[in-house]
């Protein structure tokens, strides 16, 4: 695509998120919409890890419910307001997925899965357990930020805010890919033995990635918290929120800045339509895995490359350049 | 005037786990702006040399020496530091990064970005399909154009000594000379190369000095263009008895060093 039409497309899309809210006939869709900004945050997140890194985390509802629990609480309990409990539980969790980190990103492949799940579990039983600071099993109510707000009105807002640390998300994407830490991120991915013997610190490079990727998901898990108003230790801490940040990645392609974007803009609607047409029937969970089956089967690499290369197919081919041995290059510049 | 040597093994032994050894005390040199070539049968040993010089691989005995320092049982990356690179068997490149992606990598310890341009600059005109390729993914290139970017790769940290490891490896003739030619334009620099290679006879008229092992040992060493027409180099490819039995009609025979 040339670079001004993908700008046009870029700026027609970015126009029409921002208007969604004016849009939505609605308060149920302007709900909807809040719920999707969500997941794009949560999946572009997840993608600091495991797009770069190739890292696949299923366990990053982990610090979604700290982020979301860590907001609550410094709310609820400390009367901190609600910015500063914000962005303090979100570096908190951080510097915690940092250092789980150190010890989670020793292990690769299925190993780190297993790990991830592991880390999610435990947070689970941690925060059900501990009845006196969280609620346990019946959850927390946090105070919403804005009580002069209607429902609709409160959903508006929260579009916004999660829209803001969607760019937030994407932009910090954009930087890194273009930098030379996401360079030896990239080279992790494809060799991690190659990338070290290069030079590449492996182990620091990852548990950087981890600790930021943590760091915008518990910023999404804070505002969560401050926009649901509930939180329900079996919801914020499910394997499923994390599956879901892995599967929108993978249909959108992990290896593009607005692949998990593309991909949350249609797994969340989706689950929702389900969610609405089928009733509390758990027939969305077959159908989202479903979805993941087919991705892995016939677009593993997602969305976005399998259009490009359908795009390309209609392209003139490329000059190839032709290989050619030094004395003939001598010979045709004495020519 | 002799050339300054950068590499010596001396009286390697080494080998896998607890498994018999591979190389029976081995000795090899390699001086400044010289291919030294290692040809021999399947199992000779010839990639584990390369594995011992450039750390992957600790010798039970003997010493590695890079420009006269003992550098024994160091690590890659310290080796890579000192100045050895190790281009691998097979294609090494980064396959979904851009040419220059990989490129950067190979320079990714230099912190100055005025030396990364430099180097940058003089890769690019050593290999020109760098620079023509300069913003393709790696893994769409040819398998002659990813093993320039592979040597491109490598000299980014202006190493003293290259150690490459069958670069003709699965690649058609026209492009093995193409590559043949690129070795030869790295020799110019100045750049000493250890070359392990399958394709013998083409390999050895590009290089300067020749090898040829068997059972772990350098078995017939020389001039390299010499060695291409010694009719033993035949016979121990085609048979290991057969080349002892003419080995040790030779005088020059068994001895490790090359020179």
């Amino acid at each position: 695509m040339r670079s001004g039409s993908r700008y046009g497309l870029l700026a027609l899309g970015a126009a029409l998120v921002i208007a969604y809210p004016w849009l939505a006939p609605n308060t149920y869709l302007l709900y909807a919409g809040v719920l999707t900004v969500m997941y794009a945050v949560l999946a572009t997140s997840w993608n600091l890890l495991g797009g770069f890194t190739g890292y696949v985390s299923l366990g990053h509802s982990a610090f979604f419910g700290l982020g979301a629990y860590g907001t609550g609480l410094l709310v609820t309990k400390a009367d901190w307001p609600w910015i500063p409990a914000l962005l303090v539980s979100a570096l908190v969790v951080a510097v915690f997925a940092g250092l789980v980190g150190v010890a989670a990103v020793r292990v690769r492949g299925a190993s780190f899965v297993i790990v991830s799940i592991a880390l999610v579990s435990m947070m689970n039983l941690l925060v059900q357990g501990w009845r006196s600071l969280t609620g346990g099993s019946t959850g927390l109510r946090v105070p919403t930020p804005f009580r002069e707000l209607n429902r609709g009105e409160s959903h508006l807002v929260f579009f916004y805010l999660f829209l803001v640390l969607l760019v937030l998300a994407l932009l910090t994407w954009w930087v890194i890919s273009r930098s030379r830490f996401g360079s030896g991120l990239k080279a992790i991915r494809e060799d991690e033995d190659k990338a070290e013997s290069l030079g590449v610190p492996t182990t620091a490079f990852k548990v950087v990635a981890y600790g930021l990727s943590a760091l915008f998901v518990a910023l999404a898990g804070g505002l969560y918290a401050l926009w649901f108003r509930s939180l329900d230790p079996i919801f914020v801490f499910s394997i499923l929120v994390g599956s879901y940040m892995v599967l929108m990645s993978l249909l959108g392609g992990v290896r593009h800045l607005f692949g998990p974007l593309l991909g949350a803009l249609i797994v969340a609607p989706a689950g929702e339509y389900f969610l609405v047409a089928l009733g509390e029937s758990q027939i969305h969970l077959t159908a989202t895995g479903v979805l993941l089956v087919l991705v892995v089967m016939f677009m593993p690499e997602g969305i976005i490359p399998a259009v490009a290369k359908l795009v390309r197919r209609f392209r003139p081919p490329e000059a190839s350049i032709r290989e050619e041995t030094a004395e003939q290059r001598s010979k045709e510049a004495v020519a | 005037m002799a050339s300054e040597t950068v590499l010596e093994l001396r009286e390697i032994e080494a080998g896998y786990g607890r498994a018999a050894l591979v190389l029976r005390g081995l000795s090899v040199t390699v001086r400044q702006g010289e291919v030294v070539c290692l040809v021999g049968p399947n199992g000779a040993g010839k990639s584990t040399v390369l594995k011992v010089a450039s750390g992957l691989l600790a010798p039970r005995s003997g010493t590695v020496q890079l420009s006269g320092a003992d550098v024994t049982g160091r690590t890659p990356q310290a080796l890579l530091g000192l100045g050895l690179a190790h281009v691998l068997q097979g294609h090494s490149v980064f396959r979904e990064m851009t040419v220059e992606e990989n490129i950067r990598l190979g320079g990714y310890t230099v912190r100055d970005p005025a030396v990364l341009r430099k180097r940058v600059a003089a890769v690019k005109e050593i290999f020109p399909v760098v620079g023509e390729r300069w913003t393709s993914i790696a893994g769409l290139l040819s398998g002659g154009q990813q093993k320039q970017v592979e040597f491109a790769r490598a000299l980014m940290l202006e190493p003293k000594v290259v150690l490459l490891d069958e670069p003709s490896m699965g690649l058609d003739p026209k492009t093995t000379q193409t590559v043949f030619d690129q070795i030869d334009l790295m020799r110019q620099t100045g750049v000493a190369v250890l070359l392990v290679e399958q394709n013998a006879r083409r390999a050895l008229e590009m290089a300067d000095v020749g090898c040829v092992l068997d059972l772990g040992r350098v078995h017939i060493s020389g001039p390299a263009r010499d060695l291409a027409a010694d009719s033993r180099l035949g016979a121990l490819y085609l048979g290991g008895a057969a080349a002892r039995e003419a080995g040790e009609q030779s005088p020059a025979a068994g001895q490790a060093d090359v020179r």
